[in-house]
């Protein structure tokens, strides 16, 4: 089922494995599906359908000019999984887990287990972009600073796949409404956690600037299961074997 | 190298292509030591894509994904068009 039709955009979307149904979201800019296909999804098809797709503007789904706040994006969620005929599990790293828990709150009839990793909260202090929003600078050099040592090696070497890189992160940083919609993303706020019913894990690396939110959700959302992995933001990459059991232990409950 | 192999480079090389482009093959045709990452610069959706092509052209018997599931990310990421021919080999034998 690569392309699906949703909310007006063509998404790009993968389904492996058989069994009770979960849905796995990538964060932004660097991600794709291709961040769980090749990290926690494999593992976890061998007990679960797992459906992954590639966020608006992201991987091979269509380069929307706008929505990339998480309430169009939970709406994009919404019709992607409108044919699943039972509640399902949801996972999210980075931006999708925002997307995943704003999906939780506004729909928990339709969710079974839900699992945040890495969520930034504030959303604008996503690490991606904490550099990054902090100037009008055209071209993505902050951001490449930000990443991950292999991928910003893997830039600085030049060739296609870096290219191919550089002008995705170009045209969603200059020519999409992302970084106005970033910043301009609300926190939510504690009353509205609070109020989550369905079993939530929540997943930090110890070197995140994300992990003071771990501490917070787990906290305020009832019932929360914290765990803090060693690692930084991209932790399907710094902990992929420890985030992966993390996960099959949440969802098999 | 047996027939089986050759066919089977053949079709990893014409999906390859279909995905990426007959540009990938400027430097010289795929052979069994080409990695995905390093020679080719294959994307990772890219990969994803290969994958299900794959799984179009060969059927559930060739399970990617749960070949995938065993292998360390550092194996992934240097995997080479031989590894992946010999893995479709042993599911079709």
């Amino acid at each position: 089922m690569p392309l699906v039709a949703a909310n007006g955009l063509a998404f790009h979307v993968q389904e492996v494995g058989a069994g009770p149904p979960v849905v796995m979201i990538h964060g932004l800019l660097i991600g794709s599906l291709a961040s769980w296909y090749f990290t926690a999804a494999p593992t976890l098809a061998r007990s679960h359908r797992v459906r992954v797709y590639d966020l608006r503007g992201h991987g091979r789904s269509e380069r929307a000019t706008t929505g990339y706040d998480v309430r169009t994006m939970a709406s994009d969620l919404a019709a992607l999984t409108a044919d699943l005929d039972v509640p399902f599990d949801l996972v999210g790293h980075s931006w999708g887990a925002l997307v995943a828990l704003r999906f939780a709150l506004d729909h928990p009839e339709r969710v079974r287990r839900l699992a945040i990793v890495e969520a930034p909260m504030p959303p604008s202090s996503v690490t991606e972009m904490a550099a990054f929003l902090a100037t009008d600078g055209d071209l993505p050099d902050r951001l490449i600073d930000a990443l991950p040592a292999q991928l910003r090696d893997a830039i600085a070497g030049g060739g296609r796949r870096s290219e191919r890189l550089l002008q995705s992160l170009q045209f969603l940083l200059t020519g999409s409404s992302l970084l106005a919609d970033l910043r301009n993303e609300p926190d939510v706020d504690d009353a509205e956690l609070a109020r989550l019913r369905c079993p939530c894990l929540v997943v930090y690396g110890d070197r995140s600037a994300c992990a003071p939110a771990g501490a917070r959700l787990a906290r305020v959302v009832v019932g929360a299961r914290h765990v803090v992995l060693p690692g930084g933001h991209y932790l399907h990459l710094d902990a992929r074997d420890a985030l992966t059991s993390a996960l099959e232990e949440h969802l098999r409950g | 190298m047996t027939n089986g192999r050759d066919d089977i480079l053949k079709v990893v090389e014409t999906l390859v292509v279909e995905i990426a482009g007959d540009e990938l093959l400027l430097a010289g045709p795929i052979t069994m030591a080409t990695s995905f990452n390093g020679d080719l610069e294959l994307e990772s959706i890219e990969f994803v894509a290969l994958a299900e092509k794959l799984q179009h052209h060969y059927g559930a018997k060739v399970d990617f994904v749960g070949w995938i599931s065993t292998k360390e990310l550092d194996q992934i990421i240097a995997l080479t068009v031989g590894e992946l021919v010999e893995f479709i080999a042993s599911c079709r034998s």
